[in-house]
């Protein structure tokens, strides 16, 4: 009798201390919230409109995800070198923030498979002679801290061992620098440069050339050990192409024309 | 709780960089103080000299620097200058940031260290025959310094810290934007940083021991 008395104690110890383990998963679903990380200041991903409310691909990403999810979405504005001690000390759950999936950064975050991929753009100021990309060479460059772009131009400069590069904190501070001549070019993705010249803040900047990296593809972010999460967060990618609200996205936020193919051909993910 | 696990060992390979940075920081700091004294002792003699002119240019100065942040101050001499066609480089914007901080701030220091130098004593110099630039450089300067030695040890290390902000204008050769950089490539974020902080906290150790010897030997009585 005793031993039975106490089995069942067991039990219901169990049932009710619940799911021992309870992962990032849960703990969105459970909260009813899903919080982002996005860099506001990078359009045509992330920017703010009129009445200062977040818009942009990335913003309305985190939506969709979060709709997904079944909870409210909260967007956490971070800048690029802040977005892993958001994640890191707690402050956010993902980051939604065009991160390049590079083999060193994953060691310390975890990556999904990509969400986007940009193409990046040399912009230079009008009074320089630019033709191709290649005239980067023995310029004074800049691009902003803690990109892809700038991990690439900043290699380039030592490369070459001639020329300047200069980490500006924002996007804004970059095309500021380029437009006043501090900065002979920069190299952006193709999207912020297009928007950037449009907009006519930055009055005598032109958009050169391509530049000649890989595609530079950018995934969702996420603690290295919430396997859970990011498996989920990876299906919700496949679904966003499937469905075609990865185009839907890319029309309304990009431009016409097809958005980059996210798969690499002759190889498994 | 931090949700993370240090890796040491990625980030130590990192030390030879960051120690570059760190005597870019000290080069910085270092210049910046030096022209900055020789400044603050010009808006000093400016503030002295009666000329409302002067008078007025030194004030200006000083209520600009003091009542206004640093960071405002170093992107003004990138940014701002920029939009009046001067162009200088992160390092030269950073370096004339800090130095007319520190100008401002010292020239205050200065003008309190003035009042504990009694009247009487250049006036006693005059009678001596001695000129009034000759009884401010030998009667007043030398008490002037001694009396604010401490605070000007403080601005030294208020000027290596201030280094810090020049990321906003592009620096990236200083302690801080070395760590920067690598924090981009590789998201090592805490470790790197714990690293800067403690190389900031050795610098500042060293100034202040190094100021301690320099009072010893300058300033006995």
């Amino acid at each position: 009798m005793k031993t039975k008395a106490l089995t069942i104690a067991a039990v219901a110890a169990v049932a009710i201390t619940g799911p021992a383990f309870a992962d990032k998963l849960d703990d969105i679903i459970g909260s009813g919230k899903l919080r982002c990380a996005v860099v506001l200041d990078f359009p045509p991903m992330g920017s703010r409109d009129a009445s200062n409310n977040p818009q942009g691909f990335d913003v309305d990403y985190c939506n969709d995800l979060a709709k997904a999810l079944g909870v409210e979405a909260e967007i956490v504005e971070t800048t690029f070198p802040e977005r892993i001690p958001a994640l890191v000390s707690g402050q956010v759950d993902v980051g939604v923030a065009s991160t390049s999936d590079t083999l060193e950064r994953a060691k310390t975050v975890g990556f999904t498979i990509p969400y986007y991929a940009f193409e990046n753009a040399v912009t230079a100021n009008d009074k320089v002679e630019m033709a191709t990309w290649e005239d980067l060479k023995g310029k004074t460059v800049g691009a902003t801290a803690g990109t892809y772009e700038a991990i690439w131009l900043e290699g380039k400069v030592k490369e070459w061992g001639e020329g300047e590069f200069r980490p500006y904190q924002n996007q804004a501070d970059v095309f500021l620098a380029l437009s006043q001549g501090q900065l002979d070019a920069t190299v952006s993705t193709v999207e912020v440069a297009e928007a950037n010249v449009a907009s006519g803040n930055f009055p005598g900047i032109k958009v050169v050339d391509k530049a000649p990296m890989v595609p530079d593809y950018v995934a969702l972010i996420a603690l290295r050990e919430e396997q859970g999460l990011i498996n989920y967060m990876n299906l919700f990618i496949n679904q966003q192409v499937r469905t075609g609200r990865y185009a839907e996205l890319y029309k309304k936020w990009v431009g016409e024309g097809e958005p980059a193919d996210l798969t690499i051909k002759g190889v498994y993910r | 709780m931090f949700n993370y696990r240090f890796q040491w060992k990625q980030a130590y390979a990192k030390l030879p960089e960051m120690l570059d940075g760190a005597i870019t920081t000290m080069q910085v700091a270092i210049l910046s103080m030096v022209i900055g004294i020789l400044l603050a002792i010009l808006l000093t003699l400016f503030r002295r000299s009666g000329n409302r002119i002067l008078g007025g240019f030194a004030t200006t100065w000083v209520e600009i620097a003091r009542n206004t942040p640093a960071l405002f101050q170093i992107y003004m001499a990138h940014f701002g200058l920029a939009g009046l066609g001067l162009h200088l480089s992160p390092y030269q914007s950073l370096l004339l940031g800090i130095t007319f901080n520190n100008a401002g701030y010292l020239a205050e220091n200065f003008r309190g260290a003035l009042k504990a130098i009694p009247d009487t004593q250049p006036r006693a110099g005059r009678s001596l025959g001695m000129s009034d630039l000759q009884a401010f450089r030998f009667i007043v300067l030398p008490q002037m310094i001694r009396i604010s030695f401490p605070t000007i040890t403080n601005q030294m290390v208020w000027a290596v810290l201030m280094t810090s902000l020049g990321v906003t204008v592009g620096m990236n050769s200083d302690l801080y934007g070395v760590t920067q950089d690598l924090n981009a490539l590789t998201f090592r974020t805490f470790e790197l940083f714990a690293m800067a902080a403690v190389i900031f906290y050795v610098i500042v150790k060293i100034i202040q021991a190094g100021a301690w010897l320099i009072s010893r030997r300058l300033f006995r009585y």
